[in-house]
C-alpha cells in the first residue's frame, strides 16, 4: 500500500500518471471517493500516461467512455448502478480482459470486482488536500 | 430443411450451415474482437461458399443466452434482422444446450457450464443417451460449490464443457473422479450444436417468429443478495477502508 499527498488537481493526474507507467494493459483500477474528491482528474493523469490526447470527462450519464491509447481504456461510473442486473447490462463483464478498467464510485459495484484489481482511494482532507491510497499493485517499480 | 445458426453468446463467434442433419459448413473464431465486426461477414461468408442463397434458408436459429450481454444482443438482433424481412421461422436455441448437442459421442452427462464472473456459472446438466439429449435441469445461475454438490449425485460420466469448464474442473475434478474435461475442439459453444438443437425444436414445432425471439437472460441471485448486504454495511460505515 502507498500513500500520496497531493495539494491540487494537478498533482492527482501526476500520481496516476506514475501508476499508468506501471500497467501492462488489463488491470482493473476500483476507485473510491466522494463526490468532489478527484476521481476524474485521476482518470486524466491515468489517461495522459497512456498516450490519450482525448479530453477525459466523467462518465455519470454514458456509463462507460472508451479511449484508445497504449492500450484501450474503459472509464466507469458506477454512480447509477445498484444491482446485478444493473451491472451486467452496461457490459461490464464482456469488457473485462480486452482493456484496462477504472471505476468511479466502485463502492456500488463491490462484490462484483475480480480478486486482483487495483484500488485508489481518494480522501479529502481540506479543500485542497487529498491523501490518495493505492494498494495492490507497487508503482515504485517502474 | 435448410438451418442458418450462429452463436455469439461469448468469446467465440461461429455460424453454420445444417441441411437435413448434414452439416454443410461451419465458421469459427475465437480472437477476441467484437462479434459486431466479425459476425456478418462470416455468414456472408458461409452462405457464398456453401453457394447458399440466403433466401433458401428455412429456419434462422441463434445461441439467445444465456451469456454475455453484448453478445446475447448481437446475436439475437442480427438474427432478426436476417430472418424479419424473409417471414422466416427462427430457433431461440440455450446456449448450454446448444454445447449439449455438440457432444453425443458417448453416454453420460454433460455439465455445460458459462463463467458468468463472481464465482457462479450458467449450468444445466443433460442426459446422453443413444446420441439423443435429454435435459436433467433448467439453464439457472449457481455458484460452482453449489454445482459440486448437486453432480455428487451422479455415478456416470460427467463431461465438463462451456467456458467454465476449467474453472470448475479446477474446483472439483480431482475430488469428482467422474468428471472430465472435454477436449478443446468441443469444449467451447459451436453454431453447429445451435443448429442440431434448432432441428429438434422444428420437429417439435418450437420455433417462434422473429418478433417473438428474445434474448435469455439468467440472474445471479446470491451475488445480488451478497451486493444488497455489502452495500449496507458501507452505508453503515462499517467498512471503511
Amino acid at each position: 500500500m502507498q500513500k500520496f499527498i497531493s495539494s491540487s488537481p494537478e498533482e492527482t493526474e501526476a500520481v496516476a500518471e506514475k501508476l499508468a507507467c506501471t500497467l501492462k494493459g488489463t488491470e482493473i483500477i476500483a476507485m473510491f471517493g466522494g463526490l468532489g474528491a478527484g476521481k476524474t482528474a485521476f482518470t486524466r493523469g491515468l489517461a495522459r500516461g497512456l498516450g490519450i490526447d482525448e479530453g477525459v470527462s466523467s462518465p455519470t450519464f454514458a456509463l462507460v467512455n472508451e479511449y484508445s491509447g497504449k492500450f484501450n481504456l474503459y472509464h466507469f461510473d458506477m454512480y447509477r448502478v445498484g444491482s446485478w442486473d444493473d451491472l451486467y447490462s452496461t457490459g461490464f463483464f464482456d469488457y473485462q480482459d480486452n482493456g484496462i478498467m477504472i471505476i468511479e464510485w466502485s463502492e456500488n459495484i463491490i462484490e462484483f470486482l475480480p480478486e486482483n484489481h487495483i484500488t485508489v482511494t481518494i480522501n479529502t482532507l481540506d479543500e485542497n488536500t487529498r491523501e490518495i491510497i493505492i494498494d495492490g499493485t507497487n508503482i515504485s517499480q517502474i | 430443411m435448410k438451418i442458418l445458426a450462429i452463436d455469439t453468446s461469448a468469446s467465440p463467434v461461429s455460424a453454420a450451415l445444417l441441411c437435413d442433419g448434414r452439416l454443410l459448413g461451419e465458421f469459427y473464431l475465437n480472437i477476441k474482437t467484437t462479434h459486431s465486426q466479425t459476425l456478418m461477414p462470416i455468414v456472408s461468408n458461409l452462405l457464398s461458399s456453401g453457394r447458399i442463397d440466403i433466401n433458401d434458408i428455412d429456419v434462422f436459429a441463434v445461441n439467445a443466452g444465456p451469456g454475455s450481454f453484448t453478445g446475447v444482443r448481437i446475436g439475437v438482433a442480427s438474427v432478426k434482422g436476417m430472418a424479419m424481412p424473409l417471414d422466416k421461422p427462427c430457433a431461440g436455441v440455450s446456449t448450454l444446450e446448444s454445447m449439449a448437442y455438440s457432444l453425443p459421442y458417448s453416454d453420460g452427462i454433460v455439465c455445460a457450464v458459462m463463467d458468468a464472473r463472481c464465482s457462479q456459472v450458467y449450468n444445466a446438466l443433460f442426459r446422453l443417451n443413444n446420441s439423443s439429449v435429454e435435459r436433467i435441469t433448467e439453464d439457472r445461475a449457481i455458484s460452482i460449490d453449489e454445482l459440486e454438490k448437486d453432480l455428487e449425485f451422479y455415478d456416470e460420466t460427467v463431461y465438463l464443457a462451456g467456458d467454465g469448464a476449467d474453472i470448475c474442473f479446477q474446483a472439483f475434478g480431482e475430488k469428482l473422479e467422474n468428471v472430465v474435461l472435454t477436449p478443446v475442439n468441443i469444449r467451447y459453444q459451436h453454431a453447429y450444436g445451435t443448429a442440431a438443437a434448432a432441428e429438434i425444436m422444428a420437429k417439435e414445432n418450437r420455433l417462434c417468429t422473429p418478433a417473438q425471439l428474445m434474448p435469455i437472460y439468467l440472474r445471479l441471485p446470491q451475488a445480488e443478495r451478497e451486493l444488497k448486504a455489502k452495500q449496507e454495511k458501507l452505508k453503515k460505515g462499517e467498512m471503511q477502508e
